[in-house]
C-alpha cells in the first residue's frame, strides 16, 4: 500500500516536471510592430550628346560636305506601365533657314543625318512639337515592351551638307550658321 | 517557624494568583495561513521608432536608401530556461515585398537592411515570421544570468538594390515589413 502510494506520487512529480520542461520549450513572441514603405521611381527621359558643335567646310556645288564630327546622342529612359514607343527627332526651327548668313540660307532639306547604319536622310519632315514645318527627321522610334521599360539607346550621327540642288549651287561664300535640335519623346 | 512557613505559603498562594489573572488577560485564535504566489511572466515587447520609410528611386541603381533610419527596442523578461531572444523582420511575400499592384514586384532580395551599422543584408531567408525566403534575423541575444531582464536596440537602415532589376517600370511601389522578437 505503502509502496503503491510512493510511485503514484513519483508519477505525478515526474509529470509535472516534464509539463514545465514543455512549458519552457515553447517560444515566446513579441508582438508584430510593421513598418510602412513607400518607393516611388518616377518617370525619366533623358537625352546627353557627346558633343555640341558641327563644323563645316563648304565646296560650292557640292552635294558632299561632311561635318568635322559626328556626335552621338545617348537617350535614356525608366518608364510607367501604358508607355508605348520612345521617339528621337532631329529638327531645325526653320525649313528654309536650317543655316543662315542672315541673307542667305541653307534649307534644311539640304541638310542631311546617318543615324547609326541607316541611310543618310534630309531633314523633311513635320513632327508636332518638334521644330518648324518640313524641319525634322525623326532618327529612331523604340518599341516598349516589359523589358525595356527602364533602357536606353545610342543614334551616332554623322552630318553632310548637300550644295549640288536647287539654287544651292549659286550659294555665295559667307559663314552659315544654324542651330539643329536633337530631343526624344516617350509616348 | 510556624510565621516562616506561613509566609511561604502566602508567597505561593500569590504566585499563582497572579499567574492566573496574567492568563485570563491574553487570548489568542489559532494561526490561519495565507499562501502567497506570486507570478512573473515571461515577456517580450518590441516598439519602433517610426513606422514609415520612403524611397526615391533611381532606375537599376543599387543604391536607393530609405529616408530614415528606424530603430527597435525589444525589452524582455524572462524565465531561466529561456536561451536566446532573437529579433527578425520580414516580408510575407519574398516575392513581392513591395508591389505596384498591376503586376510589377521588388522582391525581398532585393529589399536590404543595416543593423547598427553592419553591412546590408537583403531578406531570403525562412525566419520564423513571414514567408519563405523572405526573411532576415536582425539580431540575437544569448540570455544568461545576469540579462534575463534587458533590453536591445536595432538601429535598421534601409536599401532596395534596383541592379538586378533594370526594367521595373516607374511606379509607386508599396510594401509592409513586419519586425518581431522570439525568445526560445
Amino acid at each position: 500500500m505503502k509502496t503503491g502510494r510512493i510511485s503514484w506520487a513519483v508519477m505525478v512529480g515526474a509529470a509535472l516536471a516534464l509539463s514545465a520542461s514543455f512549458a519552457s520549450a515553447q517560444a515566446i513572441n513579441s508582438t508584430a510592430q510593421t513598418i510602412s514603405l513607400n518607393a516611388k521611381l518616377a518617370e525619366t527621359l533623358t537625352l546627353n550628346l557627346s558633343a555640341n558643335t558641327v563644323s563645316f567646310t563648304l565646296s560650292a556645288g557640292s552635294a558632299t560636305n561632311a561635318g568635322s564630327a559626328g556626335v552621338t546622342a545617348t537617350t535614356a529612359w525608366v518608364l510607367a506601365p501604358g508607355r508605348n514607343n520612345v521617339n528621337v527627332y532631329a529638327y531645325f526651327a526653320s525649313s528654309t533657314a536650317a543655316l543662315t548668313d542672315g541673307t542667305n540660307n541653307i534649307p534644311s532639306s539640304a541638310f542631311y543625318i546617318k543615324d547609326n547604319t541607316s541611310a543618310a536622310a534630309a531633314l523633311t519632315n513635320t513632327y508636332a512639337g518638334f521644330g518648324g514645318a518640313n524641319a525634322a527627321l525623326q532618327l529612331a522610334n523604340v518599341p516598349i515592351t516589359a523589358t525595356n521599360r527602364s533602357a536606353n539607346r545610342t543614334d551616332a550621327m554623322t552630318f553632310n551638307i548637300d550644295l549640288s540642288t536647287g539654287t544651292l549651287p549659286q550659294l555665295p561664300a559667307s559663314t552659315y550658321a544654324g542651330t539643329l535640335t536633337i530631343q526624344a519623346q516617350a509616348l | 517557624m510556624l510565621t516562616k512557613f506561613g509566609s511561604v505559603v502566602a508567597l505561593v498562594i500569590s504566585a499563582i494568583l497572579f499567574a492566573a489573572q496574567g492568563r485570563a488577560q491574553v487570548l489568542n485564535s489559532g494561526a490561519s495561513p495565507i499562501a502567497l504566489n506570486a507570478v512573473l511572466p515571461d515577456s517580450i515587447t518590441l516598439t519602433l521608432s517610426a513606422h514609415a520609410v520612403n524611397f526615391t528611386l533611381v532606375g537599376g541603381s543599387a543604391n536607393n536608401p530609405g529616408s530614415t533610419g528606424i530603430t527597435a527596442t525589444t525589452s524582455w523578461v524572462m524565465k531561466p530556461s529561456v536561451g536566446t531572444l532573437n529579433v527578425y523582420a520580414f516580408f510575407s511575400s519574398s516575392a513581392a515585398a513591395l508591389t505596384d499592384g498591376a503586376g510589377h514586384n521588388i522582391p525581398s532580395a532585393d529589399f536590404q537592411i543595416s543593423d547598427n551599422g553592419g553591412a546590408f543584408a537583403a531578406l531570403t531567408n525562412t525566419v520564423p515570421f513571414g514567408g519563405a525566403n523572405a526573411g532576415l534575423q536582425v539580431s540575437s541575444v544569448p540570455i544568461r544570468g545576469y540579462n534575463k531582464t534587458g533590453t536591445n536596440s536595432d538601429l535598421m537602415t534601409f536599401n532596395i538594390n534596383l541592379a538586378p532589376l533594370p526594367n521595373l517600370p516607374a511606379g509607386v511601389y508599396t510594401g509592409t515589413l513586419t519586425i518581431q522578437a522570439q525568445a526560445f
